[in-house]
């Protein structure tokens, strides 16, 4: 590889190098002024800020990066498309969120002396991240989605507070352990019936006449359990409750939002681009018949957000709820994918940006709550509207975003999804779905009554946030229900955005 | 060279993945879970450098050093949550660390 | 007055009065009083500039005001009334005020907020009854949930809660239905129209053209929800809870305007849009009207608690309401207009005087009760008069309604049968007897009950709410055409519409 051709691919991963300088020198940054930690979450901020100059920067261009010597057409292992750039400025900006989130974290604040490492972990899943949503090969998307669920696991239990922080780590790691071992016996089977790793040329291999259709389909269950686990989506959600609900606020929020939009974003581009053929004019991909995505991601959307939000309906730990509710959000962006279409894919983009804003705005008002009074059990929200007027209103809103009412973001969200299921006539899909959104109310709502409805016995110190976090509430509450009246410049985004390399 | 048929690589590492998939679900001890784990993805770089060979290029064993490495790095991660539960609670029997029902 | 942005003035007065309410400090509850009443008053006057100026002869939809609101979508801020559209925004426009006032004592807690959510619902509320894209029309009826679920959760009674929960989720239930209808609708529409829009007037031209195997689904699915709202037996079960936990003034608009949010979606969007399947459903309805009716007043007859009385006289007149429209003729068809805006003063005066004498008492009991005659004359007058208005007695309101609805179900054509008309009317004879039935045990006889002494008469405030309604009800009793006259050519283009599009069926 000479080196002009070297200085090309690096230029195409430039965010990615970025990131992995910031992580470098926090690293050393808290080795050596160990007295000065305060400055690392700056110095955090400060790299999300360049990599997502960079991250703007390719949206103007398409490319493939890091070609192997053997692959034709110079598809490399990295790909830079507009959808890879939209998820990694979705991720970058969720981190640059998480890193305002976590200076009102308690649980954070607490292991103050262990801030370094703590940010060199968040770098380390934002790199996962960032690589996962470009890489054009089964190798790199291995060892992406590796270093994304290494650095969660140790997240999950960094503050080893509470036993039930290392419990919920453990339960991870097993979890996501044994699914990536799946993935990776799936990942081999592949790799020995097409001899190749990357993507898009696995595509064409595929649609030969002689293959085993039964043995395909058996490696790609075991690929999807391995993105099922990132998504959380049924039957692999196990670990979601119990990890949400032991982990930091700060990590279940970064958790529920941005690695499970990197698990969507791998998710869409391994279906489109090893097994669509081509789209037709009206937005619909023809795939390959090696494997019947669409049967499987139907079944496995239904069965996911009806699971979880049946099983949110009982849930007395606020934590514990929405990481069901994220459960049944997972469902609903499936149905987006069920549709195989460019109308489902901006669907999806459009739900995950309002979807970030209302999950990671009603979990920062729970972990402000849970700072005060220490707890997350709906029962100590009883009179909780009166004690804390901000707050309440603001996680009523959020909530109210959550389930899907005009006139909230989360209501467009789910607006373009039903009319992707539309459009595609699966309309008893969509159905389903709504009586899904319908059992979702009663558990939203369930928090508004204890806040607002029911009366406290005893009566509750008041809980007034600090200018700063009701700033930070606002740059969540404002777009939450602005985007829900106007959001016309999101959806032109997202429509922007759909384009993968070659497709 | 190629004296032994693929076959029987595949034959063999789908034997240690099933034996590892079986481990994992009903063994209750972590540190064997994650003996049964490291089995699994085992089986995987079986049938990849199986395939590699067979296939006459390297990107299957390339994949296998990267395997290896990410399954170190999981052992280490693995053995220190470990550590810290045992100091904990002093097992490391997964039924009894149940503050959350599984 | 084409173009008009009356109805926009219309809309937003109680947005900004809401948004002006809550800069107020909430201990400041007089001034918050009056300027809900106040605010409340400024949409009624510009209700009136809008009738003075509204052309009862035009068929067409009128002050359309019309701004693209969201390119990607062909969405419009797309408003404009007609002559069923303007009697209901009046109705609206009438009882807000006056339900605010007689909440005056009723509510004592957290009267910020409960102005504040009064005037968001009556916003709610208006833009339900002026949205011509059914986008903005979806988002006004889920507005509309949230205030409302609030108003009967935080002020209501003891069972308010459950009350809450489920009318929130009933109607939520219902409203999701529409959506994916609409979204069906708005899709399918795309292919003859070759563009997306959810644009009313322009969907009035697709909708009659769908084959009746999917409109029928799309019928279904607007109906079921409308009728949740309406209610319609056998939907009606959230009723009785959220009527009567819902404090006076929210089972006022409860049953004055929310009601008819129902029978005016079933006038705006079925009947037009899906007319071959309105006639086909329509004997399957109005068999499910007729049971409501009856159902409604058999059930009302053996309530012991005044409120809950009330309630169900709802779904009995609700039922006449659905029978009118679905016979398809003009009289009934005018009926059941004429009869919306009954319901909502007569049942809202009923449950005005419940309110006022259960704030003396804080009891409903019909049983605690007796010989108030002799104790609060006026009050005793005033119910008396409410009483005969709901039953239907000539001369009042009632009367005129529920006697062109059986006119007109009699003649129609679509239902064929006279058994419709009969057991309707036996409605009435019900509605007759459980209304004096309890008026008898609630008003004449003796004092049986000493707590009972010592209870005052309506006083000014009481009697000014009171009194414009009674005045209505003698108006609309009389001289009928005043309000006949507005929604005549409106109903007459719905009906023409439906016989155009199913002359089979009229031949």
């Amino acid at each position: 590889m000479d080196a002009s051709l070297l200085t090309e691919n690096l230029s195409y991963i430039l965010p990615e190098i970025v990131i992995s300088a910031a992580l470098i020198i926090i690293v050393l940054f808290d080795l050596i002024f160990h007295n000065d930690k305060r400055i690392i979450p700056y110095l955090a901020v400060a790299g999300l800020a360049v990599a997502g100059f960079f991250i703007i920067d390719q949206f103007s261009f398409e490319g493939s990066a890091f070609a192997t010597s053997s692959s034709a057409n110079n598809f490399g292992m990295i790909t830079v498309d507009n959808f890879g750039s939209f998820f990694k400025l979705f991720v970058v900006c969720v981190s640059i969120l998480i890193v305002f989130f976590s200076f009102s974290s308690e649980e954070i604040q607490k292991t103050f002396d262990r801030l370094g490492e703590y940010y060199a972990l968040i770098f380390g899943m934002i790199l996962g991240m960032i690589i996962l949503v470009s890489a054009s090969d089964l190798i790199l998307i291995y060892l992406a989605l590796e270093l994304l669920s290494l650095s969660s696991y140790v997240l999950a239990g960094f503050t080893k507070l509470r036993d039930r922080n290392s419990e919920a780590s453990l339960k991870y790691l097993i979890f996501g352990g044994v699914s990536s071992g799946l993935m990776l016996f799936g990942i081999s089977i592949i790799y020995g019936m097409t001899g190749t790793t990357n993507l898009y040329l696995i595509n064409p291999l595929l649609q030969a006449p002689n293959l085993n259709l039964i043995t395909v389909s058996f490696a790609m269950i075991l690929i999807f359990t391995g993105i099922g686990y990132k998504i959380s989506s049924a039957p692999f959600h196990f670990w979601t409750p119990d990890v949400y609900e032991g982990a930091p606020i700060v990590i279940t929020a970064f958790l529920s939002v941005a690695s499970k939009a990197a698990g969507f974003a791998l998710l869409i581009r391994l279906i489109k681009t090893t097994f669509v053929t081509f789209t037709s004019p009206d937005g619909y991909w023809q795939l390959i018949n090696a494997f019947d995505w669409q049967a499987l991601l139907i079944i496995i959307s239904i069965f996911t957000m009806t699971l979880g939000n049946f099983t949110a309906l009982w849930q007395n730990n606020l934590k514990r709820m929405l990481a069901y509710s994220s459960i049944a959000h997972a469902g609903y962006l499936l149905l987006g994918l069920v549709v195989m279409s460019d109308q489902g894919l901006t669907a999806i983009l459009i739900y995950f940006v309002f979807y970030a804003l209302m999950n990671l705005g009603a979990f920062y008002i729970i972990m402000l709550i849970a700072n005060k009074t220490g707890s997350e059990e709906i029962d100590d929200y009883t009179g909780l509207g009166s004690a804390a007027p901000f707050l309440g209103v603001s996680l009523a809103i959020f909530l109210v975003s959550l389930t899907g009412l005009p006139p909230t973001a989360g209501f467009i969200g789910k607006l373009y999804i039903f009319i992707a299921l539309v459009d595609a006539k699966m309309i008893a899909v969509a159905i389903i779905a709504l009586l899904n959104t319908v059992v979702s109310l009663y558990y939203y709502v369930r928090v508004l009554k204890h806040m607002y409805l029911q009366k406290s016995d005893s009566p509750k110190d008041a809980i007034l946030p600090s200018t700063g976090q009701i700033l930070f509430i606002l740059i969540l509450l404002v777009p939450t229900l602005l985007f829900g009246v106007y959001f016309t410049p999101i959806v032109t985004f997202a429509k922007n955005s759909i384009s993968l390399l070659g497709f | 060279m190629n004296s032994i048929p693929i076959e029987y690589y595949l034959i063999l590492s789908a034997f240690m993945f099933t034996v590892g998939v079986t481990g994992v679900l009903i063994r209750r001890n972590a540190i064997v879970i994650f003996m049964c784990v490291e089995l699994m993805l085992n089986s995987a770089n079986l049938t990849m450098v199986a395939f590699s060979s067979y296939l006459g290029q390297s990107a299957g064993q390339i994949f296998v050093f990267f395997v290896m490495t990410v399954a170190a790095a999981e052992a280490a991660v693995g053995l220190a949550i470990i550590i810290a539960i045992f100091r904990n609670k002093l097992t490391v029997n997964i039924d009894e660390i149940n503050i959350f029902k599984w | 007055m084409e173009n008009s942005q009356l109805l926009t003035y219309l809309l937003f007065t109680p947005i900004v009065g809401s948004l002006i309410i809550l800069f107020i400090k909430p201990d400041q509850e007089k001034l918050i009083r009056w300027m809900g009443v106040f605010i409340s008053g400024v949409a009624f006057v510009i209700s009136m500039i809008i009738y003075v100026a509204f052309d009862s002869s035009n068929p067409a939809f009128q002050f359309i005001h019309k701004v693209l609101w969201i390119e990607s979508l062909n969405v419009s801020y797309h408003v404009g009334i007609d002559g069923i559209s303007l009697l209901l925004v009046m109705l609206t426009t009438f009882l807000t005020p006056l339900t605010l006032i007689s909440s005056w004592k009723g509510i004592t807690k957290q009267v910020k907020m409960f102005t504040f959510s009064m005037l968001f619902l009556q916003a709610g509320m208006l833009g339900v009854f002026i949205a011509l894209d059914m986008f903005l029309f979806y988002v006004f009826w889920e507005v509309m949930l949230i205030p409302m679920y609030f108003i009967i959760g935080v002020w209501g009674g003891v069972e308010r809660i459950y009350a809450a929960v489920k009318f929130f989720i009933y109607t939520m239930f219902g409203s999701l239905l529409m959506l994916v209808a609409i979204i069906w609708l708005a899709v399918y529409a795309s292919e003859p129209l070759g563009y997306f829009t959810t644009n009313l007037l322009e969907l009035y031209q697709v909708g009659p053209t769908i084959p009746n195997e999917i409109q029928y689904y799309m019928f279904m699915a607007f109906f079921f929800s409308f009728a949740i709202k309406v209610p319609l037996f056998p939907l009606h079960t959230w009723l009785p809870d959220a009527h009567v936990q819902a404090p006076t003034a929210g089972s006022v608009i409860l049953a004055g305007v929310l009601l008819k949010m129902g029978t005016y979606g079933l006038l705006r969007f079925n009947l037009p849009l899906f007319p071959q399947s309105s006639v086909h459903f329509a004997p399957f309805i109005s068999i499910l009207a007729v049971i409501g009716i009856i159902y409604g007043a058999l059930v009302a007859m053996v309530q012991s608690d005044m409120k809950k009385l009330v309630a169900y006289s709802s779904v009995s007149h609700l039922g006449f309401v659905v029978l009118g429209i679905f016979a398809f003729t003009t009289e009934s068809l005018q009926g059941a207009v004429i009869q919306m805006v009954n319901h909502g003063l007569s049942t809202g005066a009923l449950f005005l005087l419940v309110g006022f004498i259960y704030e003396r008492t804080h009891n409903r009991e019909i049983s605690y009760y007796g010989g108030l005659a002799k104790l609060v004359p006026f009050f005793a007058f005033a119910l008396l008069f409410t009483s005969l208005s709901s039953i239907g007695l000539p001369g009042l309101n009632g009367f005129i309604g529920e006697f062109l609805i059986l006119v007109g179900s009699f003649q129609s054509q679509v239902l064929d049968s006279w058994w419709f008309t009969i057991f309707a009317a036996s409605g009435v004879i019900f509605a007759a007897v459980y209304l004096l039935w309890m008026y008898e045990r609630v008003v004449f006889g003796k004092v049986t009950n000493p707590k009972l002494e010592g209870l005052t008469d309506l006083d000014a405030r009481e009697m000014f709410v009171l009194i414009p309604i009674f005045i209505l009800i003698v108006w609309i009793g009389i001289y009928p055409s005043t309000f006949l006259d507005i929604s005549d050519t409106s109903v007459k283009t719905i009906l023409d519409n439906v016989i155009n599009n199913t002359y089979n069926f009229f031949s």
